[in-house]
């Protein structure tokens, strides 16, 4: 098949199967609700279901679709960033940086706070997820070369210190542990169309400039050096870059908690079908981790029905097997 | 004045000088090498003459323009480089490759003109990879990678042509391939080209002009003839060498003469 009708066959099938998600995920629920309660709130405006349907279902789907669409692209902008197939959203250390600040947050008893309408916790999480990436990325540049490498280690390094002062904070007050589990292990159980409301422009933005870079990316991963003499401006495409990933993932990270995998597996699937032009990568990743975590939250809130697992145990379950096919299959 | 005026230029990584005091001024359409052994600064001084390293000081002059205050688009525009052979961290294909050199010419979210298209077409086949354009990258031989590099250089359509040892990891007859390419490039489409190379022999017939690199600075810089002599090798390479004339391009050529050993014995 040739390239260009193989990226739209792809798209179409990702498309049904989304639409089969959205419409599984309307339908399956801890309330029992038919079919026919479904056609009758969309077509006779029923409102018996409208808050279930509405309110909880899709809009619980929704957020799960932004999400894992931003963690997607974040992964698909840092692997290419990193020139590592391996980089993932949380690699520079956002991830925990942002589950310091929401368990800081608990654990200093404002987890039922709120400003400016959005919840502290997230806006903390939002926070030091943020700065701890700035953090790393100022330390990566006071050497007269920058390196990629240097970059990456700080922040595997500053991710850690961070996730320590987690483990900490939790040591200290065993109480909040259950809330902690949250955010460490990810869920949409508090999706609210607020959430909904803050993370699809920032997805809409973060996608636009990507698309407008793309071509920088490319060239990017052929080194800094030759990204340059072809013509790129690489530390401007870089700044923006890094900026764009980490925004992705520090807003994902603030309303759903960390759910792994997505951004690292979900890039791999969309290169091996589409090929590595991130032109194409990164819309198609987008769409693609968003279905995956559509269906994952789909799997998370029924396999054990009533109780829900947190997400990140399901993404993991899936994305942890393809991984290690990956890794061996690089040989 | 030339199309490449370089005065008083120094650079390093930021801790010390790697090249220092070079001068080199290149008239458009010359082919010039910079020779020199390893660590003499070779790589160091062909990236920081297209203003790719961040400590550098001096003067470079390209088309009459200062370099150093260029856009990277506008210096993309002038100079082209093919960089030493490495391995590309994602499968891209030859096609898409060599397309990514276009960018200069291209919109950002414009793919490739029937103009890309046809530049792209002419290079692939001046460097004789047409029928390799659907292919990995990182499934090809090293002869086709380098020849994939330069097509990529070609394709952007500059004047000046940068290479960074286009010899290095390629068998005998491939290193001779890519010299023969050059010198078509140079006579036929008019380019200015300047190569970096550690082989002496290899050079000798098809640059008209050799720079001597030993430890960072210009030991000696003329025409092939005049450069090649047993002082020149013995200063730059430490080695003792003997020239004679190739019999077949009546260039001169250098041979290694071996140190004397008693123990060595010499079979038929």
């Amino acid at each position: 098949m040739k390239p260009g009708r193989k990226r739209v066959a792809f798209a179409i099938v990702l498309l049904l199967i989304l639409a089969v998600s959205l419409l599984l995920s309307l339908m399956i629920g801890a309330v029992r609700t038919s079919p026919a309660d479904l056609w009758d709130f969309f077509f006779h405006k029923d409102q018996t279901y409208r808050t279930i349907f509405f309110d909880l279902r899709l809009c619980r789907a929704l957020l799960a679709f932004l999400v894992g669409a931003s963690l997607a692209l974040s992964g698909a902008i840092l692997q290419g960033y990193f020139q590592n197939p391996m980089a993932d959203p949380f690699v520079v250390g956002v991830s925990s940086g942002a589950s310091f600040g929401a368990v800081l947050c608990l654990s200093m008893g404002l987890g039922a706070a709120s400003a400016f309408g959005f919840s502290l916790q997230s806006l903390f999480a939002f926070g030091v997820g943020f700065s701890l990436v700035s953090l790393v990325y100022l330390l990566s540049q006071t050497q007269a070369v920058f390196k990629v490498e240097t970059l990456l280690l700080t922040g595997i390094a500053a991710g850690a210190v961070a996730s320590s002062l987690t483990s900490f904070l939790l040591f200290l007050r065993s109480d909040s542990f259950e809330q902690a589990v949250f955010w460490l292990l990810g869920s949409f159980t508090l999706a609210d169309w607020r959430q909904v409301g803050m993370v699809a422009p920032y997805l809409a933005l973060c996608l636009l400039v990507a698309q407008w870079l793309a071509k920088d990316m490319n060239l990017l991963v052929l080194g800094d050096e030759m990204a340059q003499s072809l013509g790129s401006p690489v530390a401007r495409v870089r700044r923006t870059f890094l900026a764009v990933s980490t925004l992705l993932a520090a807003v994902s990270v603030s309303v759903s908690g960390i759910i792994g995998f997505v951004g690292l597996i979900v890039p791999h699937w969309v290169r091996i079908i589409v090929g590595p032009d991130h032109r194409h990568l990164f819309g198609l990743s987008a769409l693609t981790g968003g279905t995956f975590l559509v269906l994952c939250d789909l799997l998370a809130r029924t396999v054990l029905s009533p109780t829900e697992l947190p997400i990140g145990i399901i993404t993991a379950l899936f994305g942890a097997p393809f991984f290690i096919y990956l890794l061996h299959r690089r040989r | 004045m030339g199309i490449l005026e370089v005065k008083n230029l120094r650079a390093g990584y930021g801790s010390g000088d790697v090249v220092r005091d070079i001068d080199i001024s290149l008239e458009k359409g010359e082919f010039a090498c910079i020779i020199g052994p390893n660590g003499s600064g070779k790589s160091t001084l062909i990236k920081a003459l297209q203003g790719l390293l961040k400590d550098v000081t001096g003067e470079i002059r390209v088309d009459g323009e200062d370099l150093f205050r260029l856009t990277r688009h506008e210096v993309a525009g002038k100079i082209a480089f093919v960089p030493q052979i490495a391995d590309l961290t994602f499968e891209f294909s030859v096609l898409e490759v060599v397309a990514m050199g276009r960018y200069v010419h291209q919109g950002r979210l414009a793919g490739l003109s029937a103009a890309d298209r046809h530049v792209i077409r002419d290079v692939l086949e001046m460097v004789e990879v047409s029928h390799l354009q659907e292919k990995k990258v990182a499934h090809l031989s090293g002869g086709e990678r380098q020849r994939v590099l330069i097509a990529r250089a070609l394709a952007q359509d500059t004047p000046l042509l940068f290479l960074d040892e286009p010899s290095s990891h390629l068998d005998l007859n491939y290193g001779l391939e890519v010299f023969e390419i050059l010198e078509r490039l140079q006579t036929e489409k008019g380019k200015t080209i300047l190569a970096t190379e550690h082989n002496i022999n290899l050079v000798i017939p098809y640059a008209r002009k050799i720079v001597f690199l030993k430890e960072g600075r210009i030991q000696a810089q003329g025409g092939p003839v005049a450069m090649i002599t047993r002082e020149n090798i013995k200063d730059v390479f430490k080695a003792d060498v003997d020239i004679r004339e190739n019999r077949h391009s009546k260039l001169p050529e250098i041979s290694l003469i071996p140190r004397p050993s008693e123990k060595r014995q010499i079979k038929e």
